[in-house]
C-alpha cells in the first residue's frame, strides 16, 4: 500500500451563517487524500457546499459567523491565510457557474486566473486548459454565444489552468442531457487519471459515482457519517434511502429483491447478477394508440434565426407535428436540438420564418403571446424568470387577476394547497430553494388553466427526491391540463411519465414514438443523443419485457419467479 | 396603419438585443477597430470638450461633416443613430416649445439650431468611438492611463454582464406578456397599445434588479477565487495584461490627419 498525503484536513469543523440559528457544520473531521475522486453525498441542508468553500477559504473570510474548529489545505491553514493565495492550489466549479464567467471571451476566461497570478506563461495554460476540455475550437467565441454544457466546460478550463492539486465541483451535470453529462465525467477523469488532480464532487446521481468515483463521503446535519469506497458506500442502501439519496437503479432492485451482497452498482455488474434469474419472458412491444382530436397541429415549420446575417442558421426545419388531447409527450434530443425552440414556437414567443400552426383547428401563426397564452401555458426552465410579484400568492394570482376572473381567490387557495405552498403563500419567490420555486412555478403553470401547457426542463436542478415529488406533481396536473409537452434531459422522467416521445437532433424530428420503442432502437438514440435509463437498459440487456420504472421491474420479476417456482413444483 | 406593423415586425426586442450587443462589442472590423484605444480615446477626448468652446459656423459645420465621414466609415448601428436623432429632433422641439411658451419668438431658431449641430458634433464622435473600442481594450487603456484596476474592471464586467441582463430582461418581460393581458383595442394612436407596453418596461426593472443582485454574490466569490484582489496589487501582471496595446503607424497617421483637417477648417473660418 502506498503512503498518500492528506491534502484536506479538517479537525472538528463547527460552522454557522450569520442570522440563522442552527449550526450548518457541527464537530465535523475528515481527510481527503491526493488522489481521490470523491463523491460527497447527503440530503438538502447537510452542508454540502458549505464544507467546500470551506475548504478555499471563501468560510470563513467571505462568510462571516461562528467559525471553530481547523482547516488544512495541502498543509496549510485556511483561516489564516487569503483566499486568493488558497485558490492557486485549489480550483473551484459553482453550481451557477454562468455567474462565474468574468470574461467577454473563452480564451481571455480561461487565461483570467493564471495572468492574475502573474504567470509568464499564462497563454499556454489557458489554451491547455481549453485542450483538454475540447474548448479550442471556440476559444474566440463570446461566452455568452456558447451552450449551457460549453460554458460549464468553460468554467471548468478556467479552474484548472492553474493546474490545482484539488478540483471541487458543486452538481457538475444537473443541468446536461446525458451525452454532455458524460462528456463532463470524461474531462474529470482525464484530468484525474492523467494530471493527478485530486477530484470532489458533490453529487446526487449516482449512477455516476459509481462509474466514476473512487470513494463517497456521506453528510448528515453537519457531520460525516461515513467516508467508504464507492462499492461499499453505494451498497449502504438503507443509510442512503433514509437520507432522500437513490443509489442506482440497479442497486435498489438488488435491495428489494433482497439479493446477496455486494449489490451491483453499475448496469454491467448488474447484467452479471441477473444472467441466471429465474425470469424469462419474451417481450411484447406496444405502439402508439391512435391519436385523438388534435389540440395543436404544425405544418412544416421552419426557423431561421440572424436572419439579417450571413452566419444564419436553420433553427428548425420541416417539422409537422399533431399534438393531441390527454397525450403526455416528451421532447428529448441534445442540448441545442431546438427543443426548447420548439416549444416557444407553440407559444407563439417565437415566430417560424415559415409553416403554419393550428390550435384546435384555428389558424393561429401570427397571433400575440398574450392572445395565445389562453390556450397555451409555457413554464421557462429557470424558474427565476417567472418571478415577477413579490408573494407567492401574487405569483399565483396574477393571470387570474388581470383577467378579471370571477371567485379567483378561491383558485388561488386550492392551487396553494395541491402544491404544497400554503405555508410560504407570502414570500419572495426568488428567496425559495430551488424544489419550492419549482412547485410555485408549476402552480403559475396549473393557474393559467391552459388546455396545453408546456414545459422546459422541469426536473433540471433537483435533487432526486424532489424530482420525484415534482414527478407527482406533474401528474397532478394531468387534472387540469388537456395536453403536456415536456422538454427534458431526464430519461427516467421520459421513461415514467410520458406517453408518447419525440426525439430532435438539429431541428428535424428523428423519431416520434412510445418511449418503449424509442429506448430499444439504437441507432435513433446515438443519433439523438440520449440514452435509456438503466433499468431500461437492464431490461433490455436480458431480454425481459420493457420496465419504466424500479418497482415495475420488482414486480414483474416477483411475478415471474413465483410462476417459476410453481412451474418447477409442478 | 400598415407601416405600424411593418415597424413592429423590425423592431422586435431581439433586433435591439442584437444592435446593442454588435455595438457595445465592436464584433466587426472596421478602420477604427485596429486603432489604438489610448490613441482614440486621446482623439475622443479632444472632440467632446472643444466643441462646446466653438462659436464660428464655419468650423462648426467643417467638424461635422468630419464627424458624419467617420460615423459611415465606423459603419455605427443605424439603431443607435435613429435614437440620436430622434433625442436631437426632440431637444429642438422641447428647447423650442418652451421658449416660445414663455413669449420668446421666432428669432431662437438660429442659435437653437446651432447648439444642435455642436451637439450633433459631439455624439457622433462618442459613437464612433464608443462602438469602435471593445470593452477589454476600452478598459486595458485606463489601466494604461493610471486609472485604478477595480475601476477599470468594473467597466469591463458591466460589458461582459450587458449580454445577460438584456437576456434576463427579455425573459422578465415575457413573463408579463404570457401572463398578462394585453388590451383588445389599439386606442387612440396606439395609445392604449403604448401605454400597456411601457407599463411592462417598467414593472420589469424591479425582478430584474433583484435577480441580477442574487447573481452577483457567485461573481464576488469568484473574482476572489481567480486572484483578482492578488493582480490588483501587482505593477507587473499590469504590464503583462496591456503589453499587446502597441501604437502602429496608422495611429500616428490617423492623428496628423486629424490636426491636418483641424487647422484647415478654423483656416477656413478665417478667410470667411
Amino acid at each position: 500500500m502506498t503512503f498518500r498525503k492528506p491534502l484536506i484536513e479538517c479537525r472538528d469543523l463547527t460552522f454557522r451563517y450569520p442570522g440563522e440559528e442552527h449550526f450548518i457544520l457541527k464537530d465535523l473531521t475528515c481527510t481527503i487524500d491526493e488522489g481521490e475522486f470523491l463523491a460527497i453525498i447527503g440530503g438538502n441542508g447537510s452542508g454540502k457546499s458549505t464544507l467546500c468553500k470551506a475548504f478555499n477559504g471563501l468560510i470563513p473570510h467571505f462568510y462571516v459567523g461562528d467559525y471553530m474548529g481547523q482547516v488544512k489545505l495541502d498543509g496549510v491553514c485556511t483561516a489564516t491565510t487569503d483566499v486568493a493565495t488558497l485558490s492557486q492550489s485549489i480550483g473551484y466549479v459553482y453550481q451557477d457557474f454562468q455567474n462565474q464567467l468574468l470574461r467577454p471571451t473563452a480564451i481571455e476566461d480561461a487565461c483570467f486566473m493564471p495572468l492574475n497570478y502573474g504567470l509568464d506563461d499564462y497563454k499556454e495554460r489557458g489554451l491547455w486548459a481549453l485542450e483538454v476540455t475540447g474548448l479550442l475550437d471556440v476559444q474566440d467565441e463570446f461566452i455568452w454565444r456558447l451552450s449551457g454544457g460549453q460554458q460549464h466546460l468553460l468554467a471548468l478550463a478556467s479552474a484548472i489552468a492553474m493546474r490545482p492539486k484539488l478540483l471541487v465541483i458543486d452538481e457538475p451535470i444537473a443541468q446536461l442531457d446525458p451525452h454532455h453529462a458524460e462528456q463532463i465525467y470524461e474531462v474529470l477523469k482525464k484530468l484525474h487519471t492523467d494530471y493527478g488532480i485530486t477530484i470532489i464532487v458533490i453529487e446526487h446521481h449516482t449512477d455516476f459515482i459509481a462509474n466514476y468515483c473512487s470513494h463517497v463521503m456521506l453528510l448528515d446535519e453537519g457531520k460525516v457519517l461515513w467516508k467508504k469506497e464507492t462499492v461499499g458506500a453505494l451498497n449502504c442502501v438503507e443509510d442512503l434511502l433514509a437520507r432522500n439519496i437513490f443509489p442506482p437503479q440497479v442497486t435498489q432492485i438488488a435491495h428489494s429483491l433482497q439479493l446477496a451482497q455486494p449489490y451491483p452498482v453499475t448496469l454491467q455488474q448488474a447484467i452479471q447478477t441477473f444472467k441466471t434469474s429465474p425470469w424469462k419472458q419474451q417481450p411484447t412491444v406496444h405502439h402508439l394508440p391512435t391519436q385523438s382530436t388534435p389540440m395543436v397541429q404544425l405544418n412544416n415549420i421552419e426557423l431561421v434565426y440572424n436572419q439579417r446575417q450571413a452566419n444564419n442558421k436553420l433553427v428548425l426545419q420541416n417539422i409537422s407535428l399533431k399534438l393531441c388531447q390527454h397525450e403526455h409527450i416528451a421532447l428529448v434530443g441534445n442540448n441545442g436540438a431546438g427543443k426548447s425552440t420548439l416549444l416557444k414556437v407553440i407559444a407563439g414567443i417565437v415566430r417560424p420564418t415559415s409553416g403554419q400552426m393550428y390550435i384546435r383547428e384555428q389558424l393561429i401563426t401570427k397571433a400575440a403571446p398574450e392572445k395565445l397564452a389562453q390556450d397555451v401555458g409555457f413554464i421557462f426552465q429557470n424558474p427565476e424568470e417567472m418571478f415577477i410579484e413579490d408573494s407567492v400568492r401574487k405569483e399565483i394570482s396574477f393571470y387570474l387577476k388581470s383577467r378579471k376572473v370571477d371567485n379567483y381567490e378561491i383558485h388561488v387557495d386550492e392551487l396553494l394547497k395541491t402544491f404544497e405552498l400554503v405555508d410560504i403563500q407570502d414570500q419572495d419567490a426568488r428567496l425559495l430553494s430551488g424544489g419550492q420555486q419549482r412547485r410555485v412555478s408549476l402552480a403559475i403553470g396549473a393557474a393559467m388553466r391552459p388546455k396545453i401547457l408546456l414545459l422546459d426542463e422541469p426536473t433540471a436542478n433537483l435533487d432526486i427526491a424532489t424530482k420525484q415529488h415534482v414527478l407527482t406533481l406533474l401528474k397532478e396536473l394531468k387534472k387540469y391540463v388537456q395536453t403536456i409537452v415536456i422538454a427534458t434531459h431526464d430519461m427516467e422522467l421520459v421513461a415514467e411519465w410520458s406517453s408518447r416521445v419525440v426525439v430532435l437532433s438539429n431541428g428535424r424530428i428523428l423519431a416520434d414514438d412510445t418511449s418503449e420503442r424509442i429506448f430499444q432502437n439504437h441507432s435513433i438514440m446515438a443519433a439523438g443523443h440520449i440514452s435509456a435509463p438503466q433499468i431500461v437498459q437492464l431490461t433490455t440487456a436480458l431480454e425481459v419485457p420493457y420496465c419504466a420504472s424500479v418497482s415495475l421491474f420488482i414486480a414483474g420479476y416477483l411475478q415471474q419467479s413465483e410462476r417459476g417456482v410453481h412451474v418447477g413444483m409442478g | 396603419m400598415e407601416w405600424v406593423k411593418k415597424l413592429e415586425n423590425k423592431l422586435s426586442l431581439e433586433y435591439i438585443k442584437q444592435e446593442l450587443l454588435r455595438t457595445a462589442f465592436s464584433t466587426e472590423k472596421s478602420f477604427f477597430t485596429q486603432l489604438d484605444p489610448r490613441i482614440l480615446l486621446a482623439w475622443y477626448s479632444y472632440f467632446a470638450i472643444v466643441p462646446w468652446f466653438i462659436y464660428e459656423h464655419v468650423t462648426l459645420v467643417g467638424y461635422l461633416l468630419f464627424m458624419i465621414l467617420l460615423t459611415i466609415i465606423a459603419r455605427v448601428s443605424p439603431l443607435i443613430l435613429t435614437v440620436l436623432s430622434i433625442g436631437l429632433a426632440g431637444e429642438i422641439l422641447l428647447l423650442g416649445f418652451i421658449a416660445l411658451f414663455f413669449g420668446g419668438d421666432l428669432s431662437i431658431v438660429a442659435p437653437m439650431f446651432w447648439l444642435s449641430i455642436k451637439l450633433a458634433v459631439i455624439s457622433l464622435a462618442s459613437v464612433t468611438v464608443f462602438s469602435s473600442i471593445n470593452p477589454e481594450k476600452f478598459s486595458d487603456a485606463l489601466l494604461r492611463f493610471g486609472v485604478p484596476a477595480q475601476f477599470s474592471f468594473s467597466v469591463a464586467y458591466a460589458y461582459r454582464i450587458l449580454p445577460t441582463l438584456l437576456e434576463e430582461f427579455q425573459q422578465i418581460i415575457l413573463s408579463y406578456r404570457l401572463r398578462g393581458l394585453a388590451p383588445s383595442k389599439n386606442g387612440v394612436l396606439y395609445f392604449r397599445k403604448i401605454y400597456y407596453y411601457i407599463m411592462i418596461l417598467i414593472k420589469s426593472f424591479y425582478p430584474l434588479i433583484l435577480n441580477s443582485a442574487k447573481r452577483s454574490r457567485t461573481t464576488v466569490e469568484a473574482l476572489e477565487i481567480k486572484g483578482f484582489s492578488y493582480a490588483a496589487k501587482d505593477k507587473r501582471v499590469l504590464k503583462m495584461k496591456t503589453s499587446y496595446l502597441q501604437t502602429s503607424q496608422m495611429d500616428w497617421l490617423f492623428l496628423l490627419l486629424t490636426v491636418c483637417y483641424v487647422v484647415i477648417v478654423h483656416g477656413l473660418q478665417l478667410i470667411f
